[in-house]
């Protein structure tokens, strides 16, 4: 009975995450153009719908009704795999980020998070690891050197930042002590980590926008110079799911942030759900404000960037934590 | 040898080259107007000024006017001679037209080229523009005198070079005036070139009007094929569409110059204005049918007529304008299928004449163009240059302007663009004229030198020639021809004896003998007679001994490659009823013949214009002509259809051997044969000394070092005078309705000559005719109508029918006839 | 220590650059947009613009080109075809005129070749179509009534051949020389 009761309660809760991260990412296109628009002073799309509204509907119904080109040299399989692995691999992941205050019916406690996992942050960053896999792949398997050269730089950028993202995260588990991301929220009762941990969240921030390979960081892409990079030769559906993956991912890399620094769905007055939501937006819509804003950096700067700023900045964080830690005696 | 220094670059020239000529031979082409190879230097235009800073002259001096000299140090681009031309283009555009939108010129123009790049951009003079008004000149050449520049090449070349009067400088000063006295059509028949040699727009060709811009069009290098000298010529296509045709310069054949025929004569190949007189397409029993439908009834057919009758029954026939490609492919077809022919000639007599006189050509003693210039003393016997090859007669006047002695012993009332003298001796009397001539030019000592066969051949040779009536004394020519040391003989192989073209080798290798560097120059009746006399052997058979055989029934299939027997056979009923005889007839060409529309299985072959072929003019020479354009029925001319197509109208035609391969369905042809310039070598052995399997073969004459002809003797000359009352019908050429693919030519229509006979004055006032009064001439077969023309200055007792296009005189028995006084009356 | 502070100076300036510019952006997600609606909104464009192309008539109604195959020629596209034909009068015009607007990149070349003033580009730029076939304008589809941007422009009144009328009739010239007169 309980064993039923928790798979329908499962599969409840995993029907609304994923509509909800899919519509979000769907409207999140949107409300990128729009805002790029106002940004640059224009409209944004306006035409299908009011206000545009129904753009993400059309662009959809565009995309899956669009040939599904192969390239005849390309390695089938492979190629019709990577994008698949680019789009699922941020759904995995919000299967461990909590969205809600625990929820209680008939005595019933019902956490909000589809599986609270003690070594969740560990199963963050290793799937976040595994989105480069689609791009590697898809890249690859396009046979043709401009989706090759996005592919190389998306690995390199991977690793590189992967590398400072774990880092900057090193002193919030010290200082929540545990991997799980509810106990994590919960250690945020009384202040959040972007204030105990600014410079981790920092880079964070950074390191999340290079993951999700949004400009300044989309060097994998390069419109102007691999002429879209790893995904050249995609068309229809399958292009749209590099673009579903990169849009999910950023959602989930909000709320991850949400739950890392900002505190999670805690919040006064209105619900936790609420909380929850609006601090996950935050982060994206920065990420748009940063697209906006700040041109692609060159390849090395990348580099620069990674190896010899935020990686020596998040070693020093921890040291610094670790000794404010024994002092304070925490 | 002087050396000079033209923009630090050093060269050595021959002694007497023009300072412009030696930068030309560096590259720098110092701009010029009135400076032309072929002209000479005049220094009118003053446009050539270059710098002079170092050497016997300095400062800015006139680059053509001036021969290079040691030491010369001469600057085209110093500021003072760039500043010099800039002036005098400025004042050249004074009075020029704001014209080139509308002038065809434009593109081409030199005028424009020397303005734009002299930099020359804005009228600064603020007074009114001379204006004249234009002449009609004849259907060619377009006249727009705004657009003078006052250079003088025109009048210099229509005069000077090529003989005529009736165009030339009228007026004085800023008033000058190029043009003719009274509006008509230009004399000249190399009225043509006028447009190449124009710097700018005065004369521009008609039948390109307004077509076509320079820069549009697809040119390549080809030759001419309606007469034997072969002139080179550069095609121009567009929109499918031979639009011109340009002299191209080879110093060894027509040098700068074409004539109207071959400059004109181009529009069979696109079917004429309407483009509908071409055949186009394949056809089987006049049907029309695809390619390959009609090659594979060919194949079966001959393969079933071979079958049945034996491979003699099948004759094929090619002409004197196949090209080389062409006649090799036949011949060897002829060999390997046991096929009567290759049939060259109509004619056995030209025939024979053209053999007998190939046979005697060696590289010793046959002669270009260019040494005929250079001669000093020219006997032309039996050929009416003008007619029969119009740019010979060119050359010929290139000698005369050296002040060499010309004469011309031909029946016909020759007239030619310079002084000579005319013998109107007999076809008969020929030999006998041309023998004392030579004859009287030996001395005794001289004599005593030669070997025996050129000791007994002078022995026989007649002592004396009496012509009365032209009242020339041959003595005093011969003592002239004595004197000359680079004499010329040319023969034609039309009216003369067919002795004749073996003779005047004998008179031309007697006077080589005598120490002179003698020439021999052989007019032969089409573009590759050459090619055919080396492709036939003594057994080859003319098509009128072939016809026998078809009108008994021997023969039942007859391939005509490009040859159209209705052309010069003389009894066209016959003809007819015979042709009406045959199984099969297979015809390959590209012009509407009289033959094509009785095919029963027709072909249409490729021009010179559509395809790659080599011909090879009267002297040996080879020449290649390469592919202007792929050919179909032209664009031009209509709105072009929104169709979207896969394939060419009219683009079917394939070059005549490679169908004759097809249609023989020889397939092991292939295998023994890999490319056409084996093929031509296996046909022809001696195209081993000019490169055996180069093709294209584009230079290299084919005659032997030295012939292996001896001295003839002559025969004593037939008895004088016929003892019958009457008149002797020849058959002659004349200029664009002569020959065959220019005759076909619809831009030359217009200037076919009236169909005249030619007549004696003295005969004419017998018969109580004059010039200028219809006649029929009742021939065996039937009456012709046609003009009287009569002369003094032709042999008695002949009439002279032109063999053109438009009059039908295959109304005779054989290739002459016999005309009794009261058969001809007047209308 | 200057070290650690000109680092550290650095990095500030490379902060305040950054919200710099971040501030730039914000400001601009308030101002109203300077977009025209365009299909409800109809801007004016000036006549140098270049749109489709039109053949021009002169003043006196005929066509101005006379086929001088320049702005063929100068096309970088080869997307005009032109026929030259000569009318019983003279003068020179197209007998076909054909522009293939599918390959036309509206480069104005042909508008600066041409001497006679015929081709012109104008403001019209709403001509899409659905079959690739259906941009192929011919002559009747380009000529129009009127003289386009110079309206008094009359190429044959400048020209030195004449169409209808003597020599020296266009505009400065002399009357013709008489070549058979030797009064000056």
């Amino acid at each position: 009975m309980w064993w039923t009761l928790g798979l329908v309660l499962l599969i409840i809760k995993l029907t609304i995450v994923i509509s909800v991260l899919f519509g979000f990412a769907a409207y999140m296109v949107l409300v990128e153009r729009k805002l790029l628009g106002r940004f640059q002073i224009r409209y944004g799309p306006n035409r299908v719908g009011p206000f545009g509204l129904l753009q993400p509907l059309a662009d959809g119904l565009k995309l899956i009704i669009k040939e599904d080109f192969v390239p005849r040299s390309a390695d089938r399989l492979v190629f019709l795999t990577a994008p698949a692995v680019v789009a699922a691999v941020p759904l995995v992941i919000a299967a461990v980020i909590p969205f809600a205050a625990d929820f209680t019916i008939g005595g019933t406690r019902i956490p909000m998070v589809i599986t609270d996992l003690n070594i969740g942050m560990l199963f963050v960053l290793a799937l976040a690891s595994l989105a480069v896999y689609g791009v590697a792949l898809g890249g690859w398997a396009s046979n043709s050197k401009y989706s090759l050269l996005g592919a190389i730089r998306g690995s390199a950028q991977l690793i590189s930042y992967e590398l400072s993202m774990g880092l900057s995260l090193v002193p919030v588990v010290m200082i929540a002590g545990s991997f799980s991301l509810v106990d994590i929220v919960n250690a945020q009762a009384r202040l959040p980590f972007i204030l105990v941990q600014p410079v981790s969240f920092i880079i964070f921030l950074i390191s999340a926008m290079a993951e999700s390979n949004r400009i300044p960081f989309d060097l994998p892409e390069s419109e102007n110079e691999l002429i879209g990079g790893f995904h050249t030769e995609y068309s229809g559906m399958r292009f749209g799911l590099f673009f579903v993956g990169e849009y999910v991912s950023m959602i989930v890399l909000g709320a991850l942030t949400t739950v890392f620094f900002l505190g999670g769905w805690r919040g006064p007055l209105l619900p936790s759900l609420f909380w929850f939501l609006f601090k996950t937006m935050l982060i994206p819509l920065f990420f748009i404000w940063t697209r906006a804003t700040l041109p692609r950096l060159r390849y090395d700067q990348l580099m620069h960037l990674g190896w010899k700023f935020l990686l020596p900045v998040a070693l020093i964080n921890i040291v610094v934590t670790g000794g404010v830690m024994l002092l304070m005696g925490w | 040898m002087p050396r000079l220094v033209i923009d630090d670059l050093e060269i050595e020239v021959p002694k007497g080259t023009k300072v412009i000529d030696a930068a030309e031979r560096l590259g720098i082409m110092i701009p010029r107007f009135c400076y032309h190879e072929a002209l000479g230097a005049v220094g009118a235009c003053r446009m050539c000024a270059v710098k002079f800073i170092e050497g016997p002259l300095k400062g800015v001096q006139m680059s053509c006017m001036i021969d290079a000299q040691d030491g010369m140090v001469v600057s085209t681009t110093d500021q003072e001679a760039v500043d010099f031309r800039k002036r005098v283009i400025e004042w050249l555009m004074i009075n020029h037209p704001h014209d080139c939108p509308v002038c065809d010129e434009g593109g081409q123009c030199l005028l424009q080229d020397e303005t734009v790049s002299s930099g020359h951009g804005r009228r600064r003079y603020p007074g009114r523009k001379r204006t004249y008004r234009n002449q009609y000149l004849g259907p060619f050449i377009a006249h727009e005198m705004n657009r003078c520049i006052h250079c003088y090449r025109c009048s210099r070349y229509y005069q000077e070079f090529s003989g005529y009067r009736d165009l030339g400088p009228l007026q004085i000063g800023n008033r000058v005036y190029f043009g003719r006295f009274k509006e008509g059509r230009l004399e000249s028949p190399f009225s043509g070139n006028l447009v190449d040699i124009c710097p700018t727009g005065v004369y521009t060709d008609i039948p390109a009007r307004f077509k076509v811009r320079r820069w549009d069009l697809q040119r390549a290098p080809s030759v001419c094929i309606n007469c034997p000298l072969g002139c080179n010529t550069i095609g121009n296509s567009h929109y499918r569409a031979v639009m011109r045709v340009e002299a191209r310069m080879n110093p060894y054949v027509n040098g700068y110059f074409l004539c109207d025929e071959g400059r004109f004569g181009f529009s069979y190949t696109n079917g004429g204005a309407d483009h509908a007189q071409r055949p186009w397409n394949s056809r089987i029993s006049g049907a029309d049918v695809t390619v390959e439908a009609a090659l594979a009834e060919s194949a079966s057919k001959i393969a079933e007529i071979s079958a049945i009758y034996g491979p003699g029954a099948v004759v094929a026939l090619g002409s004197t304008r196949n090209s080389l490609e062409t006649q090799s492919m036949l011949s060897r077809l002829c060999r390997r299928k046991g096929w009567q022919g290759p049939v060259w000639f109509n004619d056995p007599a030209i025939y024979r004449k053209v053999r007998s006189g190939v046979e005697r050509l060696d590289s010793g003693i046959a002669v270009s163009m260019r040494e005929i210039e250079f001669a000093d003393f020219v006997i032309v016997a039996g050929a009416d240059l003008l007619n029969e090859a119009p740019m010979a007669a060119m050359a010929i006047r290139q000698a005369s302007r050296k002040n060499a002695t010309i004469i011309v012993v031909d029946p016909r009332p020759i007239s030619l663009p310079f002084e000579f003298r005319h013998i109107p001796a007999a076809p008969a009397q020929i030999e006998r004229c041309l023998g004392s001539l030579v004859k009287g030019s030996i001395s005794k000592d001289e004599l005593k030198g030669f070997d025996s066969s050129a000791k007994g051949f002078c022995k026989a040779l007649p002592a004396k020639f009496e012509e009365k009536e032209s009242g020339i004394s041959i003595s005093e020519l011969s003592g002239q021809l004595m004197s000359a040391k680079r004499p010329v003989i040319v023969c034609g192989t039309g009216i003369v004896c067919e002795s004749t073209p073996a003779f005047a080798a004998d008179c031309a290798q007697l006077l080589r003998e005598s120490g002179k560097k003698a020439g021999l120059f052989y007019i032969l009746p089409g573009a590759s007679s050459f090619s055919s006399a080396l492709l036939s052997g003594p057994e080859t058979k003319t098509f009128s001994e072939i016809l026998p055989q078809i009108e008994e029934g021997l023969i039942k299939a007859l391939i005509a490659t490009e040859s159209d027997p209705f052309w010069d056979f003389p009894d066209r009923e016959r003809l007819d009823r015979a042709l009406s005889m045959l199984d099969l007839l297979v015809v390959i060409d590209y012009l509407p013949t009289e033959t094509v529309k009785r095919a029963t299985v027709f072909h249409p072959s490729s021009t010179v214009f559509e395809m790659n072929s080599t011909f090879v003019n009267q002297e040996g020479r080879v020449q290649h002509a390469e592919r202007v354009h792929v050919g179909g029925v032209p664009i031009w001319g209509a709105h072009p259809p929104r169709i979207i197509r896969n394939f060419v109208p009219g683009g079917d035609h394939q070059p005549a051997w490679e169908l004759l391969w097809k249609i023989s369905a020889e397939t092991s042809m292939l295998e023994s044969v890999l490319t056409l310039g084996e093929l031509i070598a296996a046909e022809i052995p001696v195209f081993e000394a000019v490169g055996h399997s180069k093709y294209p073969i584009t230079e290299g004459r084919i005659i032997p070092e030295n012939s292996e002809g001896s001295f003839v003797k002559p025969k004593a000359s037939p008895a004088k005078g016929q003892t019958a009352k009457g008149f002797n019908l020849l058959l002659t050429d004349t200029i664009f309705a002569s020959r065959e693919p220019s005759a076909y030519a619809d831009t030359l229509a217009s200037v076919f000559p009236e169909a005249t006979l030619f007549m004696h004055s003295g005969d004419a006032n017998g018969a109580g005719l004059s010039e200028g009064d219809m006649v029929s001439v009742e021939l065996e077969l039937g009456a012709i109508q046609l003009k009287l023309s009569v002369s003094q200055r032709m042999a008695r007792g002949f009439l002279f029918l032109p063999r053109q296009r438009g009059i039908h005189w295959q109304k005779m028995k054989e290739f002459s006839a016999w005309i009794a006084p009261e058969r001809i009356r007047k209308i | 220590m200057a070290q650690i502070k000109s680092v550290l100076r650095d990095l500030l300036d490379d902060v305040l650059g950054l919200a710099d510019s971040y501030a730039v952006t914000l400001k601009h997600l308030f101002r109203k947009p300077i977009t025209e609606q365009y299909p409800e909104y109809k801007r004016l464009f000036a006549e140098r613009t270049r749109g489709r192309i039109i053949l021009t008539r002169d003043p006196h109604g005929e066509e101005r080109c006379v086929a001088c195959y320049l702005c063929s020629a100068v096309c970088p596209t080869d997307c005009i075809s032109i026929e030259g034909a000569e009318r019983k009068d003279g003068r020179r015009y197209p007998l076909w005129f054909r522009i293939n607007f599918a390959r036309c990149i509206y480069c104005g070349l042909c508008e600066e070749a041409c001497p006679t003033l015929a081709i012109q580009l104008t403001p019209d730029f709403e001509f899409s179509k659905y079959g690739v076939l259906d941009f192929i304008y011919e002559k009747e589809d380009l000529l129009v009534d009127h003289q386009g941007k110079n309206a008094e422009y009359d190429y044959y009144r400048h020209a030195g051949v004449s169409v209808e009328g003597d020599k020296g009739e266009h505009i400065n010239e002399k009357p013709p020389v008489d070549v058979k007169s030797n009064l000056p």
